[in-house]
C-alpha cells in the first residue's frame, strides 16, 4: 500500500458518496468510514515501512502535467510528511465517527468532508508547488459549505469570514510562489528545485513575508487569527475537528516546508518578528480563552494558543524547535479533535447548550460520566501534563526556543500556566460543578454511543502513545528534517 | 490565388451564410402556419446544424500562411480560434432567451449566424481594412441581437450597445487610417516593416492608441465598459452568451495579432522601476483599473446578470495583465483563459436563464434552494462560479495560475520586481471576487426557497440542458488536464506570430 492510497481513497470516497442514489443516502457514512479507514491504514503502513527501512529512498511518484510551465504531478513522502498523513487519517476516522448521526443531507456532508481530507493529504504529499497550491485551495469551498449548511451560532458569518481569510491568504501564497518561480528562471515549480535556486537577498526580504504570512494566517498567527475561533464555533463538530485538527496544520506545514526553504535569508531577517508574534499568540490566546463563556470558544482560543507553539518552534528554527513544531502539530491535531468532539458532539447534542454556566445544571460528571472522564484526560493532555503528547511537544519547542531566543522562554512559561488555568476553569465549570443540595435533580442524558466511545478511545490512545513513547515519531520527523530543504535553515548559527 | 482556393479557405463561413439564408426562407414558410414553440425549435435545430457543419468544414480548410498581402490568413492561430468561436457559438445557439420567447426565431438565429460569420472572418486576417469590415459585420449583428426581445430593457441595452459600439468603431477606423497613412501599408506585417526598430513616430502612436481603445471597448475593459451591465441584463440571454464568450475570444485574438505582428517594437514596458511608454504600460494601467472597478462594483449588484457583467470587466483586467507582460507564454495563457472564461460565463448565463424562466427575475434570492429544485443545475452553477473565482480543480484556476506565473516569468529579469505590482493586485482582486460569487452560491446551496415561492423542481429543454452541461464538463476536464488545450495554443502562437 503506497501513501498514494490516502489521497485516492479520500477523493474516490467523495465521488462514490455523491453518486449514491437518494434512497441509499444512509449508506454514505459507511462509505466515508471505509474511505477514511483505508487512508489511515495506508498512512500507518507507510509509517511502519519507513521505520523499518529509514535509510532507503522515500516513496515518490511523478507524471508530467503541464510541461509548458514545468509543472509535474509530483507526490513524495518523507518521514515528516508521513507522520502528518497519519495524523490526518486518525482525525478523519474520528471525525466520521463523531458525525455518525448526521441526518440532514448526509451525502453532501460526507462528500465535502472527504474532499477536505483528500486536499489535506494532497498538501502533505505534494512536492510540486502548483500541486500543493491546488490541494491547498481545494479545501476552501468544502469548508465554507460544511460550516454554512450544517453549522450553528452565526454560521453564515463565520463561514464567510473563514473563507475570505483562507482565500486572501492563498492570494499571498500565490504571489510568493510565482515570484519564486519567475526569479528561479521560470522553468519549474518543483519545490526542491525552487528551494535550491539562489534568490537575491533584497528579493527574499520582501518575498518571504508575503509567502510566510499567507501560510501563517491559516496556522492562526496573531493578529490574523480571528477567523479561527469564529469559524470553529460556527462549524459542525466534524468540521471543527478537521479545521482545528488538520487544516490549521496545512498553514504550519507550508510555512515550515515551503516558505522557510525557499527564502532562508528572508526568514533570517524576519525571524525575531515571527517569534514575537507567536509568543503574543500563545499568551493572548490563553488569556482570551480564560474569559470565554462558550465551551467551544474556550477550545477555539486554546487552538490559537497551541498553534502559537508551532509557530514558535518554526521561528526558533533549531533542530529541537522544528521537531517540536511538528510534534506540536500532531499533538494539537489529536487533542483539538478530541476536545471539539466531546464539546460539540457528545455534550452539545444532549444538552443543547455550550454555555459554561448553563452546563452546570446538568451535573455532567454524574449524568454523563464517560464524557467527563474523557474531557478530563483531554484537558490534561492539552495542559501538557507528562505522559500525554502535549508535554513532549511543548518541552521540545521550549528547548529549541532556549537555544535561539532564551529571553522568550519565561513568556511561554506564563502561557503554559494560563493554559492550565483556563483548562481547569472550563473543566470545572462544565463537568464538575459545585451544586447546592437543594438544586433540582439534573435531567437524565442518553449514554455514550459506540461511535463516540470508539472515536474518543482512538484519540486518547494516540495522545498517550505519543506522550509515553515518542521515539518512533521523532525518528520519522528527523528523517524529514534531514531533507536538503532544511540544510540552509538548520546550518544557521 | 484563384477563386476555388478562396472558396476552400472560406468554407466554414460559406456554410454559415448558406444556413442563415436557408433559415430566413424556412422562417417565412413556417411562421404563419405553425405555433411559436415549434418554429423556435426548428430554427434552433437548423442553426445548430449549420454551426456543426461549419465546424466540420473547418477540418478541411487548408493552412494558408500570411503572404504579406493577402486579405485572409489561415495560420494555426486562426484555425484554432475559428474552432473555438464555433464551439462557443454553438453553445450560445443552444441557450434559450431568459424571459420573453423570441418573436421571429428565423431572423434571430440567422443574425446569430451572420455574427458568427463576422467573428470567424475577424480571427483570420492581418489586413487592416478587412479586419474592420469583418468586425463591423459581427458588431452590427450583435447590436440587433441585443435588442431583439423588444422589451424596454432590451431596447435600452441595444441602444447603449449601438452608441458605444459606434464610437468604438469610429476610434478603430480613425486609428487604422492613421496607421495606414503612416505606413502606406494595409497589412500588419507592412506596418511592422515601416515601424522598424527605432522609436515609433507620433502618428503611429496616435493610431495605435485609438485602435487599442477601440478593441478595449469590445473587450469591456474599464473605463470603456459602460455598455456591458445593461447589455448583460437587458438583452436576451442567447445574445449575451455570444457577446460574453465568442466575441471576447475574438477580441483577444485581434489584440494579440495587432500588438504582436504589427506593433511589437512599440511595446514599452510596465515593469516596476523601469516603465517605458508603450502598449505594455497602457494595457497594464487599463488592467489595474478594470480589475479594481469590476470587482468592487460587482460586490454591490443585486442582479446576477449585472454581476456577471462586472465580473466580465474584472476578467478582462486579468487578461490584460498577461498581455502587458509582452511574452508569448503569457499571450498563450491569456488565450487559454479567455476560452475558459467564456465557457464559465456562458454556463452561468445558462443557469441564470433557467432560474429566470422559473422565477421571473435574476436576483440572487431567486436562486434560493436551487440545490433542492434542480440539483444538477446547482452543481453546474458551482462549477461555473468557482471556476470564475479561480478555485481548483477547475479550468479557471489553471487559467489564472498560468496567467500570473507567465506574466511574472516573462516580465522579470534577474530578480527585478517586474510586474509583481500588477500580478499581486490581480491575485488579491481575484480573492475578493470569491465573495460575490459565494453570495450567489450561498443562496443556491445554503438557503431554502423563500416562503410563498414554490420549491418544486423544474426541467430544462434538451438544448438548454446541453448549454448547461457541456461547459461544466469542459471546465472540469480542462481543469484536470489543462495541457490538452494550453499546449496546442502555445504551439499555434509559435507557428503564427
Amino acid at each position: 500500500m503506497t501513501p498514494a492510497w490516502t489521497l485516492s481513497s479520500a477523493f474516490l470516497g467523495a465521488l462514490l458518496v455523491l453518486l449514491l442514489p437518494v434512497r441509499m443516502a444512509a449508506a454514505s457514512r459507511f462509505i466515508a468510514l471505509a474511505a477514511s479507514l483505508v487512508g489511515a491504514v495506508a498512512a500507518a503502513a507507510a509509517c511502519l515501512a519507513r521505520l523499518n527501512n529509514p535509510a532507503g529512498p522515500a516513496w515518490s511518484f511523478t507524471r508530467p502535467w503541464l510541461p509548458t510551465f514545468g509543472i509535474n504531478f509530483h507526490l513524495a513522502a518523507d518521514g515528516l510528511a508521513l507522520t502528518l498523513l497519519l495524523l490526518t487519517g486518525i482525525v478523519a476516522v474520528a471525525g466520521v465517527l463523531f458525525s455518525w448521526n448526521v441526518e440532514r443531507r448526509p451525502r453532501a456532508f460526507f462528500a465535502f468532508f472527504l474532499t477536505i481530507i483528500g486536499g489535506v493529504y494532497g498538501v502533505f504529499l505534494s512536492r510540486d508547488a502548483f500541486l500543493l497550491f491546488v490541494c491547498y485551495e481545494i479545501v476552501i469551498l468544502p469548508k465554507y459549505m460544511l460550516i454554512a449548511i450544517w453549522g450553528s451560532t452565526n454560521k453564515e458569518y463565520g463561514a464567510m469570514k473563514l473563507t475570505m481569510y483562507s482565500i486572501g491568504s492563498s492570494a499571498l501564497i500565490l504571489i510568493g510562489l510565482v515570484v519564486a518561480y519567475a526569479a528561479a528562471g521560470g522553468t519549474s515549480f518543483d519545490i526542491n528545485y525552487l528551494a535550491s535556486a539562489h534568490y537575491a537577498p533584497s528579493l527574499q526580504l520582501w518575498a518571504f513575508p508575503i509567502l510566510f504570512l499567507g501560510f501563517a494566517v491559516l496556522a492562526g498567527i496573531w493578529p490574523f487569527h480571528t477567523w479561527a475561533p469564529t469559524g470553529h464555533v460556527a462549524a459542525p463538530t466534524a468540521a471543527s475537528m478537521l479545521l482545528a485538527g488538520v487544516v490549521m496544520k496545512l498553514g504550519a506545514y507550508g510555512a515550515l516546508c515551503v516558505a522557510l526553504p525557499l527564502f532562508p535569508l528572508g526568514f533570517a531577517a524576519w525571524q525575531p518578528v515571527i517569534a514575537g508574534l507567536a509568543v503574543i499568540g500563545v499568551v493572548y490566546g490563553a488569556l482570551t480563552a480564560l474569559a470565554q463563556k462558550d465551551l467551544k470558544f474556550v477550545i477555539g482560543y486554546s487552538s490559537v494558543s497551541h498553534m502559537g507553539f508551532v509557530l514558535l518552534g518554526i521561528a526558533a528554527a533549531t533542530h529541537w524547535g522544528l521537531r517540536g513544531a511538528v510534534l506540536q502539530m500532531i499533538s494539537h491535531g489529536i487533542i483539538a479533535g478530541l476536545l471539539f468532539g466531546i464539546a460539540g458532539r457528545v455534550v452539545y447534542e444532549r444538552t443543547h447548550t455550550r454555555d459554561l454556566n448553563a452546563l452546570q445544571a446538568f451535573d455532567l460528571w454524574r449524568t454523563l460520566p464517560g464524557a467527563a472522564v474523557a474531557f478530563t484526560l483531554a484537558t490534561a493532555a492539552s495542559m501538557g501534563l507528562p505522559g500525554f503528547s502535549g508535554f513532549v511537544a511543548e518541552i521540545s519547542v521550549a528547548i529549541g526556543l532556549w537555544q535561539k531566543f532564551p529571553w522568550l522562554v519565561p513568556a511561554i512559561a506564563a502561557g503554559i500556566v494560563i493554559t492550565g488555568a483556563f483548562s481547569l476553569r472550563a473543566l470545572h465549570k462544565a463537568f464538575f460543578p459545585v451544586r447546592s443540595a437543594s438544586a433540582a435533580a439534573p435531567p437524565p442524558l442518553a449514554p455514550l454511543t459506540w461511535p463516540e466511545i470508539s472515536a474518543i478511545s482512538l484519540l486518547i490512545a494516540v495522545s498517550l502513545a505519543l506522550g509515553i513513547y515518542p521515539k518512533p515519531w521523532v525518528v520519522l520527523i528527523d528523517d524529514g528534517l534531514r531533507s536538503p530543504l532544511f540544510h540552509t535553515i538548520l546550518s544557521q548559527p | 490565388m484563384n477563386y476555388s482556393e478562396l472558396f476552400k479557405q472560406l468554407l466554414p463561413e460559406a456554410v454559415l451564410v448558406v444556413t442563415a439564408l436557408a433559415l430566413l426562407g424556412v422562417a417565412v414558410a413556417t411562421e404563419a402556419k405553425r405555433g411559436q414553440p415549434m418554429a423556435n425549435r426548428l430554427a434552433v435545430a437548423i442553426a445548430a446544424l449549420g454551426v456543426v457543419l461549419a465546424a466540420l468544414a473547418l477540418c478541411y480548410v487548408p493552412v494558408a500562411a500570411d503572404s504579406g498581402k493577402s486579405l485572409i490568413v489561415i495560420d494555426p492561430l486562426a484555425r484554432m480560434f475559428k474552432g473555438v468561436v464555433l464551439a462557443l457559438g454553438l453553445l450560445a445557439v443552444l441557450l434559450p432567451p431568459a424571459r420573453r420567447e423570441i418573436q421571429h426565431p428565423g431572423e434571430f438565429y440567422a443574425l446569430m449566424l451572420f455574427a458568427l460569420t463576422g467573428l470567424l472572418l475577424t480571427t483570420g486576417t492581418n489586413h487592416l481594412l478587412f479586419l474592420f469590415v469583418a468586425l463591423e459585420l459581427a458588431s452590427l449583428s450583435l447590436y440587433l441581437l441585443a435588442g431583439f426581445s423588444r422589451g424596454a430593457r432590451a431596447a435600452e441595452a441595444s441602444l447603449k450597445y449601438f452608441l458605444f459600439g459606434g464610437v468604438s468603431a469610429a476610434f478603430l477606423l480613425f486609428g487604422l487610417s492613421l496607421i495606414y497613412g503612416f505606413s502606406h501599408s494595409a497589412t500588419l506585417s507592412g506596418v511592422a516593416a515601416a515601424l522598424g526598430a527605432g522609436p515609433p513616430p507620433p502618428l503611429a502612436v496616435t493610431g495605435l492608441v485609438m485602435v487599442v481603445v477601440g478593441i478595449c471597448f469590445k473587450l469591456a475593459a474599464a473605463p470603456f465598459h459602460y455598455w456591458a451591465p445593461d447589455v448583460y441584463q437587458g438583452a436576451p440571454a442567447t445574445s449575451v452568451a455570444l457577446v460574453a464568450a465568442a466575441s471576447k475570444a475574438v477580441g483577444m485574438v485581434v489584440l494579440v495579432r495587432f500588438l504582436w505582428i504589427g506593433f511589437h517594437s512599440a511595446a514599452g514596458s510596465a515593469a516596476w522601476g523601469g516603465m517605458v511608454a508603450g502598449w505594455s504600460l497602457w494595457l497594464a494601467i487599463l488592467s489595474a483599473v478594470s480589475m479594481i472597478l469590476g470587482n468592487v462594483l460587482a460586490l454591490a449588484q443585486t442582479s446576477v446578470r449585472r454581476l456577471l457583467a462586472y465580473s466580465a470587466v474584472a476578467n478582462t483586467g486579468y487578461l490584460l495583465v498577461a498581455m502587458s507582460a509582452n511574452g508569448k507564454l503569457a499571450a498563450g495563457a491569456a488565450l487559454f483563459y479567455v476560452i475558459v472564461y467564456g465557457l464559465a460565463t456562458l454556463g452561468a448565463l445558462a443557469v441564470s436563464a433557467a432560474v429566470e424562466r422559473d422565477r421571473g427575475n435574476d436576483s440572487p434570492a431567486a436562486f434560493a434552494g436551487l440545490v433542492h429544485r434542480s440539483p444538477w443545475q446547482a452543481v453546474a452553477l458551482l462549477v461555473f462560479l468557482t471556476s470564475l473565482a479561480g478555485i481548483p480543480p477547475l479550468a479557471g484556476f489553471v487559467g489564472k495560475f498560468a496567467l500570473f506565473s507567465a506574466a511574472m516569468a516573462e516580465s522579470t529579469r534577474g530578480g527585478a520586481p517586474g510586474l509583481t505590482w500588477l500580478v499581486g493586485l490581480a491575485a488579491i482582486m481575484s480573492a475578493i471576487s470569491l465573495y460575490y460569487y459565494l453570495s450567489v452560491l450561498k443562496q443556491a446551496f445554503v438557503r431554502d426557497a423563500a416562503d410563498g415561492e414554490s420549491a418544486a423542481g423544474f426541467a430544462l429543454s434538451p438544448a438548454h440542458a446541453l448549454a448547461v452541461g457541456l461547459p461544466a464538463v469542459a471546465l472540469v476536464v480542462l481543469g484536470l488536464f489543462p495541457a490538452i488545450l494550453l499546449e496546442p495554443i502555445a504551439r499555434a502562437l509559435v507557428g503564427s506570430l
